[in-house]
């Protein structure tokens, strides 16, 4: 595959999702929306794993602490629009990164592993059982609206009246369309962040750490500032879910919340952001549309990963690399 | 740079013992003594990768003792490892690059471009260092002598005020060692340099002045001709009876 | 062995599970307390021999994944067959009594518990100490290559221990069901707690994951009794605190 088809793919997948809304019935538009949520929530830690060489099972605790944080701040401020919305779950999953990253960063490979898995679990645990005036209790908060979404609205009747159908202005679809604006918006800034000088920092710093620290580069600073980007984004993919399902509950903070984004990531191959983005599509297409016709979902999902992991721990994204090899002289 | 009885332990062992240097700005020391000797030790501890026990370090005057290793390489400090370390799967243009930006700062800036500088510098260096041909390579492709010609190349990317290079002729071809030593030799004089090495001829070549290790423990520090007619560094080094 | 395997609370599953099976076939609580260490351990040396080892060299994010993956489908192919339910797993007239002392009345079956993981405590710490078979694996683990050379089949020593320790968390397995709940979900509890314990103890270490398991018991209880779901707080707390303390775990050995 030479370099101009990968853009060139991804656009094409990008129109392709887009156009879901027109003839998609509203089933499978959920599943996107849960779908892309997920790729959002999967893009962030490969950011973190993939690029910062710092693999977290802990960070789930960034997506669920968006997602109370999103219920949270919408009971006491209904009708708050999506940005402001946005910007305060973000904000608040980035706050919590720093301590979290402060701490587990000073600990490498598979303690990190364990020190996230820690952390992650002590959240749940508190807000498990956290007061129910606070946040729900084992219910969770429920009864979160939608923000309005006008802006989006009124594209999405302009896009219906251009091609000429009649709108069918069911909100599922205009949060649809919100969803998929996030998840570009999210993989442009990720693009653009691990091209950046600051990405190619980090790059060495996963590759050999000791000899940045040689160069004098503040390696700790590095890693936590995409610790916490990682964790900011999360929280983003966490709020989006609170507005789709209409709840948060403590669940989505769950360790194996954090292995299945893990999952979603590894199978979709590492390092190349869009991987896990199409892992997270295949984790979720496994979960919620395999579930409603057989409840053995898990075990599927069990044996496909253990298919990558033995045979393609390169992923999906690793299957274009080795195409790439196997048509190249070396 | 200046150590003042700088001491290392690893449990019980000692492996530096009130070592004391003063190395002068733009000297060429010289660091030698049998395998063991803490020669590795000493450039740790110096660099930061290890904490001293005890004693002092000073760089430039100031005290560096406490500073973590990055601040101290901000200081102008690098240098060079035994064992090349480099950044395997990076391609040599990409080595040189984390390099330069390090020196140039920058790494803070979250969106690309503003690359031009630095890919006029890495060229430049590509070239002095003779990688030219090779820029595109994955680093671990390159045999072992242009690995160690990059490793020089990327320590002195951070325009050092001090040099630690540490047997920089080990395992280099007779071609490649006089390479290496012309290199060396035409190292500016402003820059410190301090090199551990085996190699006895380079050494008694280059050097201004020669320290010699044994045990962690300083038994002789002089003018080349000096320290050779030692005969206590002919005993523990050289091998002769007393 | 330096093997992060998630699947080990499956074995502690599957062990209780065995038992349920055994129980119900030959009404003997003592053929199941034999049977299930034998099945996992065959089960664990089958697992090891076909997929674990191919990722010994592949770093522990691949270990921790892949044995996730075995995870969710020995979870599921349990609530396939046997339901979501809990199971039914009496615990053994012998073993029923009741013991009294001085306020209260212990429980004959908990003293049966206590005696088990006394015994293979002591068992376990022998070995790793005393017995050849330690040695090997404390050098096979710092050293893989000397070891070969030095004439011992380290992948044969290997494949047993893992299917020992499946075989360990078997009788786990079959000596909690009486005790705690058998159902699909007991996995997940039990890796979570023993997982921190490995840490907290050290990797490496037998004595550490002894030291590690009576905190983190301790830790638990005490917690669950004082404020229900405190006990989270703590445990997870006390590995945190561990860690970013001494990273190698109380008496860790590895780096």
């Amino acid at each position: 595959m030479s370099r101009a088809v990968r853009p060139a793919l991804v656009g094409a997948g990008v129109l392709a999702l887009a156009s879901l809304t027109f003839w998609a019935p509203t089933f499978w538009v959920s599943i996107g929306i849960q779908a892309l949520i997920f790729a959002i929530f999967a893009m962030s830690l490969d950011l973190l794993l993939g690029y910062g060489g710092m693999p977290s099972f802990g960070h789930a605790a960034f997506y669920g602490a968006g997602a109370l944080g999103c219920a949270w701040i919408w009971l006491r401020h209904p009708g708050i629009g999506f940005l402001p919305l946005a910007a305060a779950c973000i904000g608040i999953a980035a706050l919590l990164a720093v301590p979290i990253g402060a701490l587990s960063l000073r600990v490498r490979g598979v303690y990190f592993l364990m020190l996230t898995l820690a952390f992650g679990q002590m959240l749940w645990g508190y807000a498990y059982q956290a007061p129910r005036e606070v946040l729900g209790g084992s219910d969770g908060l429920i009864g979160v609206g939608r923000p309005p979404l006008d802006l989006v609205q009124n594209l999405d009747q302009g896009l219906w009246l251009l091609a000429g159908l009649s709108p069918r202005g069911v909100a599922v679809r205009d949060f649809y369309n919100l969803t998929l604006v996030v998840a570009v918006v999210v993989l442009v800034i990720l693009l653009l962040l691990v091209r950046s000088p600051f990405g190619r920092t980090l790059e060495g710093i996963r590759e050999n750490e000791h000899r940045m620290r040689a160069f004098g580069v503040p390696t700790f600073r590095y890693r936590l500032a995409a610790f916490v980007v990682a964790g900011a984004l999360a929280g983003l993919a966490g709020a989006l879910a609170t507005l789709f399902n209409g709840f948060a509950n403590s669940g989505s903070l769950y360790w194996t919340n954090s292995g299945l984004v893990l999952i979603a990531a590894v199978v979709g191959g590492t390092r190349s952001l869009i991987g896990p983005a199409l892992g997270a599509f295949l984790v979720l297409i496994v979960q919620d549309a395999l579930s409603s016709f057989s409840q053995r979902w898990p075990l599927l999902l069990g044996a496909i990963f253990i298919g990558f992991v033995l045979f393609l721990p390169g992923g999906l994204a690793g299957l274009g690399r080795l195409s790439r090899t196997l048509t190249v002289r070396p | 740079m200046q150590t003042q009885a700088l001491t290392v332990r690893f449990g019980a062992v000692a492996a530096l013992s009130e070592v004391s240097l003063d190395v002068a700005a733009g000297e060429r020391r010289a660091v030698i003594g049998p395998n063991g000797a803490g020669k590795t030790t000493l450039f740790n501890a110096i660099t930061g990768d290890l904490r001293a026990g005890s004693g002092g370090i000073r760089l430039d005057g100031h005290d560096v003792t406490r500073l973590a290793s990055w601040r101290r390489a901000r200081r102008g400090l690098a240098r060079t490892f035994q064992r090349s370390t480099l950044f395997p799967e990076l391609s040599v243009a990409e080595n040189l690059g984390l390099a330069v930006r390090a020196r140039l700062g920058g790494g803070w800036c979250f969106l690309p471009g503003g690359g031009g500088r630095l890919a006029l510098e890495v060229a430049e260096r590509l070239q002095q260092a003779g990688l030219a041909a090779q820029a595109g390579r994955p680093a671990r492709t390159l045999g072992h002598g242009e690995q160690r010609s990059l490793e020089i190349e990327l320590a002195m990317a951070a325009h050092p005020r001090a040099l630690l290079l540490d047997e920089p002729m080990a395992g280099l071809s007779g071609a490649e060692r006089r390479l290496a030593l012309e290199r060396l030799r035409a190292l500016p004089r402003d820059m410190t340099l301090i090199i551990v090495e085996h190699d006895l001829d380079a050494v008694f070549a280059i050097a201004d002045r020669i320290t010699v290790l044994d045990h962690g423990v300083v038994i002789a520090d002089g003018s080349p001709p000096a320290v050779r007619a030692d005969r206590l560094v002919q005993e523990v080094y050289l091998g002769r009876p007393a | 062995m330096d093997v992060l395997n998630l699947a080990h609370g499956s074995f502690y599953m599957l062990g209780a599970y065995t038992g349920v099976v055994v129980l119900g076939l030959t009404h003997s609580f003592w053929l199941a307390l034999a049977a299930a260490p034998l099945l996992l351990a065959l089960l664990g040396g089958a697992l090891e021999v076909v997929f674990f080892r191919r990722l010994y060299r592949s770093g522990h994010l691949l270990q921790v994944l892949l044995t996730f993956g075995f995870s969710l489908v020995f979870v599921d192919l349990v609530r396939w067959r046997f339901g979501p339910q809990n199971q039914a797993f009496a615990v053994p007239r012998e073993l029923a009594g009741t013991i009294p002392l001085p306020g209260f009345g212990f429980a004959g079956y908990r003293l049966f518990v206590i005696v088990v993981a006394a015994l293979v405590a002591t068992a376990l710490l022998l070995a790793w100490r005393r017995l050849r078979v330690g040695a090997i694996l404390r050098a096979g683990v710092a050293d893989t290559e000397m070891v070969g050379l030095l004439g011992i089949d380290l992948a044969r020593v290997f494949t047993l221990t893992f299917a020992f320790g499946a075989g360990l968390a078997g009788l786990a397995g079959v000596v909690a069901g009486p005790y705690l709940a058998t159902y699909p979900g007991m996995d997940e509890n039990v890796l979570i707690l023993a997982l921190v314990v490995v840490v907290v103890g050290g990797l490496g270490s037998i004595e550490g994951a002894l030291v590690g398991a009576l905190l983190i018991g301790l830790a638990n209880s005490f917690g669950a009794f004082f404020r229900q779901d405190l006990a989270v707080v703590l445990v997870f707390g006390l590995m945190a605190l561990v860690l970013v303390l001494r990273p190698r775990g109380l008496f860790g050995v590895r780096a």
